[in-house]
């Protein structure tokens, strides 16, 4: 992209693609070695049963067993997944609109801008690390008791049983939800920012409301931001160390029988779920984007 | 309130349309009203850590879990510091291993994801895609599948008990690389032709242009790194075996599970010291993010791209 035209000698084109090799090359031999090789070895791994003793690792091909009893056979797995998929759908836009409606106001100029701004960053150091295992394990994740007001337990029952679950969800873990948008937040606020001013400017003047610009000119120029974070929340809740669907698999790693091979065959399935849940959502914020720029 | 008038908005109005307010006005009202609820949301978690910490047990074990300290005590450090001091090897080891590495995976981690992020967002040779597209299946992959395969790795690296292994399998960080390729994209190509007419090489380029222009990427970048590494203990638990090359994360993990499974009576101690000790891995991270929020931040505002 760098505008060369195809008149240019070839070996203007090696060099650069050489130059190119040359940045990346480290992080390549880093990524293959401890991430790709790693990975190719732990699909060999579900389709076998493995068995571990102290001196090596023994490997008995059993095809796709460890798949059809993660499906089929357990009963806990698919419920854990099924309730991830629900979390993560009911999670991602909320984190998504709470994110744009808060870096649209810290974009705005008005007093202790500056401090709220760090304040809504301050979620990067609360979800990873100790601070997070602390909240989880008193419960003080959820907004306290809200379970269990009999006006909420009402309205709960009341709700089709498809809805309740997610509703409920939403109820108990909305703060938590909140915390996990910290970095959508920041690159929300830095794709507003290269917004150039005089749009506003000119759109105020054609007689523009605040919500027609909103519409016309905030919301299309956020849509590649709005893919970006899409993925990153995804991401970021999936492999977020409190999940359900994380600890289940870790602690079926060091079952007795079978345990890795078993655990590798629900790592690549939950691989599978992430990657079509990363597809739909991709597939619908595209959409709705090229609609946005039409 | 010193207000810059500017000369349109006598006319339009809009200044009060919230689109470009100058200083306080009464029209701002609405946003503090908004925003400082959910910023003392945002606050909770770092009160409670605190709070959490000074404790007494009655209350870390009360219910419904209350939510600030009422009578405050130091006892938890106490009990924490009582048993730091019979360890056989001194925390002042496990400490430095834990600054050393930190700072080495850190630098190093940032300096090899913005390289590769470079390479692929602005050069163009053969692999470029698929490699991205590669990084982004690996995004997705649970970490704690991978465990044993790269345990092996390691091992026939001859890795296993040394100071790199807690360096090395962490650099390629598929997530920062997938967040700074997303920030140099956002940098217009003609920056860099008109440095590279002007003679600059790639190296001046990447160093003097993208580097500087994705300031806040790479503090948020360094925060997110930082704290996974600092707070790392599986590295110390699966590919060490020598006690002095272990990180305090790893130590404090041992120190509050140890208590917590041998008998009921010291599970209460347990929780104290293992409140404190949250709290006392939970400062760095703190204390980084104050000092790096201002890159992020700063020069997001005026980095001059449009």
């Amino acid at each position: 992209m760098t505008g060369y035209s195809p008149r240019r000698e070839i070996s203007l084109r090696t060099r650069e693609a050489l130059h190119g090799y040359g940045f990346i090359l480290i992080w390549v031999v880093g990524f293959l070695l401890f991430t790709l090789l790693p990975l190719i070895e732990t699909f060999r791994y579900s389709l076998n049963q493995v068995t571990v003793t102290t001196a090596n690792i023994n490997l008995n091909f059993v095809e796709w067993a460890n798949y059809t009893r993660a499906l089929f056979t357990d009963p806990n797995f698919i419920e854990l997944l099924i309730g991830y998929t629900i979390e993560t759908l009911v999670s991602v836009p909320i984190v998504l609109i709470f994110a744009m409606i808060i870096a649209m106001f810290l974009n705005l100029k008005f007093k202790f801008k500056g401090l709220f701004r760090v304040i809504f960053f301050l979620p990067i150091v609360i979800t990873s690390g100790p601070v997070i295992k602390e909240l989880t394990a008193q419960g003080a994740a959820a907004v306290p008791g809200i379970g269990n007001i009999p006006a909420v337990i009402e309205f709960l029952e009341q709700l089709p049983r498809a809805l309740r679950t997610p509703v409920e969800y939403l109820l108990t873990s909305f703060i938590l939800i909140l915390w996990f948008s910290g970095v959508q937040i920041l690159i929300y606020l830095a794709s507003l920012q290269k917004v150039d001013r005089s749009i506003y400017e000119a759109a105020a003047i054609d007689g523009a409301s605040s919500w027609a610009t909103f519409w016309k000119i905030i919301l299309p120029s956020l849509s590649t931001a709005t893919v970006v974070n899409a993925i990153y929340t995804i991401v970021s809740l999936s492999h977020f160390s409190e999940n359900k669907v994380i600890r289940y698999i870790y602690d079926r790693t060091y079952d007795v029988q079978g345990g890795i091979g078993y655990a590798s065959a629900m790592a690549f399935i939950y691989f599978g779920v992430m990657i079509i849940l990363l597809t739909i959502v991709y597939l619908f914020l595209r959409q709705w984007a090229r609609r946005g720029t039409n | 309130m010193m207000k810059k008038k500017k000369w349109y908005s006598r006319y339009t109005g809009i200044r009060n349309r919230g689109i470009n307010p100058q200083g306080f006005h009464v029209s701002q009202i609405k946003f503090y009203v908004i925003l400082v609820p959910l910023a003392v949301f945002m606050l909770l978690p770092i009160i409670f850590i605190f709070s959490n910490a000074f404790k007494p047990p009655d209350e870390l074990f009360a219910f419904p879990p209350r939510f600030f300290v009422v009578n405050p005590t130091t006892k938890n450090f106490t009990d924490l510091f009582a048993k730091l001091s019979t360890s056989g090897i001194p925390v002042s080891r496990y400490l430095f291993n834990s600054i050393a590495i930190t700072i080495v995976t850190v630098l190093a981690s940032i300096l090899v994801s913005s390289m590769a992020a470079y390479a692929l967002s602005k050069k163009r040779f053969k692999l470029k895609k698929t490699l991205f597209a590669i990084n982004n299946v690996a995004l997705m992959f649970v970490p704690i599948a991978v465990t044993i395969p790269r345990f092996l790795v390691i091992e026939r690296l001859n890795l296993l008990n040394t100071f790199w292994v807690h360096i090395l399998p962490v650099l390629a960080m598929p997530v920062g690389l997938f967040l700074l390729k997303q920030f140099i994209d956002s940098i217009p190509d003609e920056v860099l032709e008109a440095a590279q007419i002007d003679g600059a090489s790639d190296w001046w380029i990447y160093w003097r242009i993208i580097l500087p222009m994705i300031r806040p990427a790479l503090a948020t970048i360094a925060i997110l790194t930082f704290q996974a590494a600092w707070n790392n203990a599986d590295i110390s638990t699966l590919y060490i075996n020598d006690e002095s090359l272990r990180t305090l994360a790893f130590y404090l993990s041992t120190l509050t599970a140890t208590t917590t499974a041998t008998t009921t009576a010291n599970t209460v101690a347990g929780q104290g010291i293992a409140a404190a000790a949250a709290l006392i891995m939970f400062l760095p991270n703190l204390i980084i993010f104050i000092f790096l929020q201002r890159q992020v931040m700063s020069t997001m505002s005026y980095s001059g791209l449009k």
